[in-house]
């Protein structure tokens, strides 16, 4: 086992082609830390040099305690799981298992005996002798955990590797990933862009956005208190809602915002640094959302658009006079007499609501 | 008209076309294998008569066996063919993976020498190669006293034509086909380079290297110009050679010996055919998704 150091690390393709754009991150030795981000965001290529294979243009990767840029893939304690399985077509699951503990000349005795562990940890003691071929989607993709269980590496490093499972098998992988972590407690590192993936099994997430960590954090803190806009947007689904406004008045307490057509919204914020007028974007969850009587003044009439029954929660697209995006609400699941058209109230509850600054940067939160 | 009509007559359209295309490509080999089966070969010029045999037997292949070496004709066919294969293979796998997967300079530019290469016409080389293999025979007597390589020699046969165009860039295709990240997972396994080609691209591309070892075989087999010219004693002579040199001329013996002849030296390929057809199905399936 063993922690993973990067150190300002940068990567080119060429030399007007920057994909990482210095990185860094400290990953504790038996953390399970999920980097997540949009396609091409960096996130694959990053796991790829940490595997070593791609070369790091600039900065220090140390596994353990040794610097690792120039250690070949095979010998820096790592063992790596593939979105596409990538298992040896010609060999069985067995030899698939086995084939990098015969390359280092491991005796044959040995290599079956951890083979067989690392089947009976998966479930899948009745495969070996198959090919590949012959497997089913999630059975190929335990080979290749095993595969890498096998060699009883410092640091596992998973590339998307439930993206091609159906979305039942997927669930029952995840929580057997997690299972595993909890039972081998070796530090792992795990790509993916699903979100929910990323929320699950991580103790930390990190956001990669064009080349950059946007924000590390465990789970909840990334949902609770993201750092920026892309955070915010990137986590949660249904996607917060963000709406432009401008400051009305505002100190280290609370902000006063209005949005268009002169609705105002208090948000629970340290909004000290920000000036009347100022642009700024409010955010909301959808299930912080909620309904209000009509009698209520303080409530923003709207429209019911879209009403989405999900049985143990309505999702409700709601329309505010003068505001052009349309807002996503979570609702309950018994909040069944919604229906298109409706003329509602909602209330934007200020503990809730976050406030992000010009450049997209949040507000502290206040609580 | 109805649905079922129209289908039965664009399968009977499909079945006429391919039914007509076998004919025209294996007529040439029926007439041959019914004239060699024929005892009385009366009938051999004559349409459609030459196309039934007359009288089966296999008088003639008896003779052929019997009247020449074909044996041994059949047996140095046999070992320049197999080592023809072997080292194609091998040239064209060693050859085919650094162009499809590693980068250094000047690779396109040695892709494309090679792959020109292709546009000259094979007799080109011939009196070139005559002349070098001469002076590497004349080397190899001078120095070890054996010629080992040289005018009447089998490597003599075989080495000139083994790093062909064809066959790289046969393998650089099948190889650029292996995803990346099979080789990916085999470098985190600890395989070095070559081990990656041999335990695991090389597998894997079993079908292109079936086809190519098919390939070879057939050109090896009937290649005729080249072992004719280099091979000047009779008992090295490949059945092609061997064939032409007994069987035809102006004191051949009988046709139907010919026909005899030929469709014996084509059984083996066939058989080889038969026995490595299987491997042409793709080697690929759960590798990847």
């Amino acid at each position: 086992m063993a922690s993973v150091k990067l150190k300002n690390i940068k990567k080119n393709y060429t030399k007007d082609v920057q994909v990482i754009k210095g990185v860094n991150l400290d990953i504790q030795d038996g953390e399970f830390v999920v980097f997540v981000g949009p396609s091409g965001c960096g996130k694959s290529t990053m796991l790829r040099m940490i595997a070593g294979l791609e070369d790091i243009t600039e900065g220090e990767l140390m596994i353990g305690d040794k610097v690792a840029n120039d250690i070949h893939a095979s010998k820096r304690g790592i063992a790596m799981v593939f979105q596409s399985y990538a298992l040896y077509p010609h060999m069985t699951v067995a030899e698939n298992m086995g084939f990098a503990l015969k390359l280092s000349g491991t005796p044959k005795a040995e290599i079956d005996g951890r083979v067989k562990r690392a089947a009976e940890i998966l479930q899948i003691t009745h495969l070996l002798d198959r090919k590949p071929k012959a497997l089913s989607g999630g059975q190929r993709q335990r080979v290749a955990i095993g595969r890498a269980i096998v060699r009883e590496p410092k640091v596992f490093l998973f590339d998307e590797p439930l993206s091609n499972l159906d979305a039942s098998l997927r669930l029952n992988m995840r929580v057997e990933l997690s299972k595993l972590h909890q039972d081998l407690k070796t530090t792992m590192i795990y790509v993916t862009h699903d979100q929910v993936e990323a929320m699950t099994l991580a103790d930390r997430i990190v956001v990669f956005n064009a080349g950059i960590i946007q924000q590390v954090g465990s789970p909840l803190e990334l949902y609770e208190n993201p750092s920026n806009l892309f955070v915010a947007g990137f986590l949660g689904s249904p996607k917060m809602n963000l709406l432009d406004a401008s400051v009305v008045a505002s100190d280290n307490r609370s902000a006063t915002v209005r949005l268009p057509k002169g609705i105002a919204v208090r948000a629970g914020v340290d909004a000290a640094r920000a000036k009347a007028n100022d642009r700024v974007t409010l955010g909301i969850r959808p299930e912080h959302i909620q309904l209000a009587a009509d009698a209520d003044a303080n409530a923003i009439p709207a429209r019911v658009d879209l009403i989405e029954h999900l049985g143990d929660h309505v999702l409700a697209y709601i329309e505010i006079p003068g505001i052009n995006e349309i807002i996503s609400v979570k609702l309950p699941g018994n909040s069944t007499t919604l229906k298109y058209g409706d003329a509602i109230k909602v209330v934007f509850p200020e503990a809730d609501c976050m406030l992000f600054d010009a450049e997209g940067l949040a507000f502290k939160r206040v609580r | 008209m109805s649905k079922s009509f129209t289908r039965a007559l664009e399968l009977t359209g499909q079945y006429a076309g391919l039914i007509a295309f076998t004919i025209f490509t294996t007529f040439p080999f029926i007439w041959a294998t019914s004239v060699a089966i024929s005892a009385d070969p009366g009938n051999i010029w004559l349409f459609p008569g030459a196309f039934l045999p007359t009288d089966p037997s296999l008088v003639w292949f008896k003779r052929v066996i019997t009247d020449i070496p074909f044996k041994d004709y059949l047996l140095n066919s046999t070992i320049i063919s197999f080592w023809t294969i072997f080292f194609t293979v091998v040239i064209s796998v060693m050859a085919g993976y650094p162009l499809a997967r590693l980068r250094f300079p000047g690779r396109g530019l040695i892709f494309i020498g090679i792959i020109a290469t292709m546009m000259l016409p094979s007799e080109v080389a011939i009196i070139p190669n005559f002349v070098t293999l001469k002076h590497i025979g004349d080397f190899f007597e001078a120095t070890i006293g054996y010629k080992l390589i040289g005018l009447n020699t089998f490597p003599g046969v075989f080495l000139p034509g083994v790093a062909g165009a064809f066959g790289i860039f046969l393998m650089k295709q099948a190889f650029e086909q292996i995803p990346q990240d099979l080789i990916d997972a085999a470098r985190v396994d600890g395989a070095k380079e070559l081990q990656i080609l041999w335990r695991v691209m090389v597998p894997v591309s079993a079908p292109s290297i079936a086809a190519l070892a098919i390939f070879t075989l057939v050109n090896a087999w009937n290649e005729f110009i080249w072992s004719g010219i280099v091979l000047t004693s009779r008992d090295k002579y490949p059945l092609a050679v061997g064939m032409f040199n007994d069987l035809t001329g102006p004191f051949a013996v009988s046709t139907s010996m010919v026909m005899a002849g030929i469709v014996l030296s084509v059984l083996p390929v066939l058989i080889f055919f038969a026995l490595t057809q299987r491997y042409f199905i793709s080697g690929l399936d759960g590798a990847v998704k």
